[in-house]
């Protein structure tokens, strides 16, 4: 015999005891597992997201399964996967469906816009160059390095000439880029199908968001000055009040009027 | 006896698998964060690595030796390593679910944890007999299990420590475990021949 055939026979051979010991062993150590368990996992997105505060859909299918209720819900699933859980259980108690929540980021000058007199050249992640102090001059506005685009499980997050767009249909409102991004940057928001938003993060008073981007927020509050506004001023910052921002036409004129044009609208 | 007695002083202290081969890093500082996974997981591996390297040296010697097939030996200790884990995962699963949990991925990565293989590759070239195979894989484990908790109860205590904001998390862990290296490098005389 040649060494081939003595080498595929005898390894065939290893290979052959040890997967029955080992199919032997799977039959000896079986354990049951709730069948509701399999059903209600393949109903999740199996996005991992972590949206329901479990660590992804499976310790969420099992806590589910485990404690006969729906703590959260399922958040990208929406109603229809909820009431898939909920027939599979039998539960009677009914999910408290939120309005779908999505994020949007309160940077939206680009590169060219943002003042920038240092270069970087460390780690190529927001976190590293935040530590630093970052290679834009703004302390507060967005690094462009994508720690949000790698984090977002469904890819609604893109960054273009170093400015985030989030691509809000797509957006399942997890909230891992609002916990990654080393500025605070994301914030959640109801869904609606005219979105606006100020789109800076500065709170310093004019002349120094002046000297470092040219399309911060001055704290001039004309935005808040327009009739039925639902934008406010806090400190030299604008923000949008979400629970009065019903109409688009007092947001509109407020978009038109801004002198640095940071408020900003996302169409859905 | 007394060759085996060196074999395990040596293998557990001196020549630390983890901390002077550097092998086996990954769930070196993955489980060292709770002191009772990384027990678990400290016995798991020297379950595995002492009956890895006994099955190995079983293998290797009376059938890859025999047949002149040493070629084959990285391919069969895979095998014996993957089949050995798979075990001791159903083993784990039946009998003690939270320290499954608690192990999580590392588990099944005994499979491709390398000081596993380095063990049973060493326990070859250093042409050990049965007895001496078998201790070197057991104190092989022990090292590990030793470094893993010395490990865990110095991050468990971290937590209550006052961290530089830039060390904390990984960079504090890697430093740890560089500066454990050098403390094992003190036993290097422990052993005068």
């Amino acid at each position: 015999m040649n060494t081939i055939q003595i080498s595929v026979i005898s390894l065939g051979a290893t290979g052959l005891v040890f997967s029955l010991i080992l199919a032997f062993l799977s039959k000896k150590l079986k354990v049951e597992e709730d069948p509701r368990l399999e059903e209600v996992l393949s109903v999740l997105p199996h996005i991992n997201c972590g949206a329901c505060g479990f660590h992804g859909c499976r310790p969420f299918a099992e806590a589910v399964v485990k404690e006969r209720k729906i703590f959260n819900g399922c958040l990208p699933g929406g109603k229809e996967v909820n009431d898939k859980i909920i027939n599979i259980l039998g539960l009677k108690d009914t999910v408290v469906t939120k309005t779908k929540q999505v994020v949007s980021c309160r940077c939206g000058a680009n590169w060219d816009e943002k003042i920038h007199s240092a270069i970087y050249d460390g780690p190529p992640t927001c976190r590293a160059a935040h530590e630093v102090g970052g290679m834009i001059d703004c302390v507060y506005g967005c690094l462009g390095l994508g720690d949000c685009v790698e984090v977002c499980p469904v890819d609604a997050i893109s960054i273009n000439e170093k400015k985030v767009h989030v691509d809000v249909n797509k957006c399942i409102g997890c909230g891992n880029c609002v916990r990654v991004c080393p500025r605070a940057l994301f914030q959640f928001r109801p869904f609606k199908n005219e979105m606006y938003y100020v789109a800076c993060n500065n709170p310093e008073k004019a002349p120094y968001v002046r000297s470092v981007c040219s399309k911060g927020c001055i704290g001039c509050g004309i935005c808040a000055k327009v009739n039925e506004s639902p934008f406010y001023l806090k400190g030299n910052l604008s923000y949008l009040d979400h629970t009065k921002a019903v109409e688009s036409a007092p947001q509109e004129e407020a978009k038109t009027k801004c002198p640095t044009k940071c408020i900003l609208k996302i169409d859905a | 006896m007394e060759n085996i007695l060196l074999i395990f002083i040596s293998t557990v202290l001196i020549n630390n698998i983890v901390l002077s081969y550097f092998l086996g890093i990954c769930p070196f500082l993955g489980v060292s964060g709770k002191l009772e996974s990384a027990f678990g997981m400290g016995m798991a591996v020297t379950f595995v690595m002492t009956l890895a390297t006994s099955i190995s040296w079983l293998i290797y010697h009376l059938v890859l030796a025999k047949w002149n097939l040493t070629f084959l030996q990285y391919v069969v200790f895979i095998l014996v390593i993957a089949s050995l884990v798979q075990v001791v995962e159903m083993f784990i699963r039946k009998f003690s679910p939270p320290l499954y949990q608690s192990l999580g991925i590392y588990l099944p990565l005994i499979t491709t944890n390398c000081a596993i293989l380095g063990t049973a590759l060493f326990m070859v070239t250093r042409e050990y007999g049965f007895l001496e195979s078998v201790v070197f894989g057991f104190s092989g484990g022990i090292g590990f299990a030793l470094v893993l908790l010395v490990m865990a109860g110095i991050r468990e205590e971290l937590n209550y420590a006052d961290v530089p904001v830039i060390f904390k998390g990984a960079s504090i862990t890697l430093i740890i475990a560089g500066l454990l290296a050098l403390v094992f490098m003190g036993f290097s005389g422990l052993i005068s021949s």
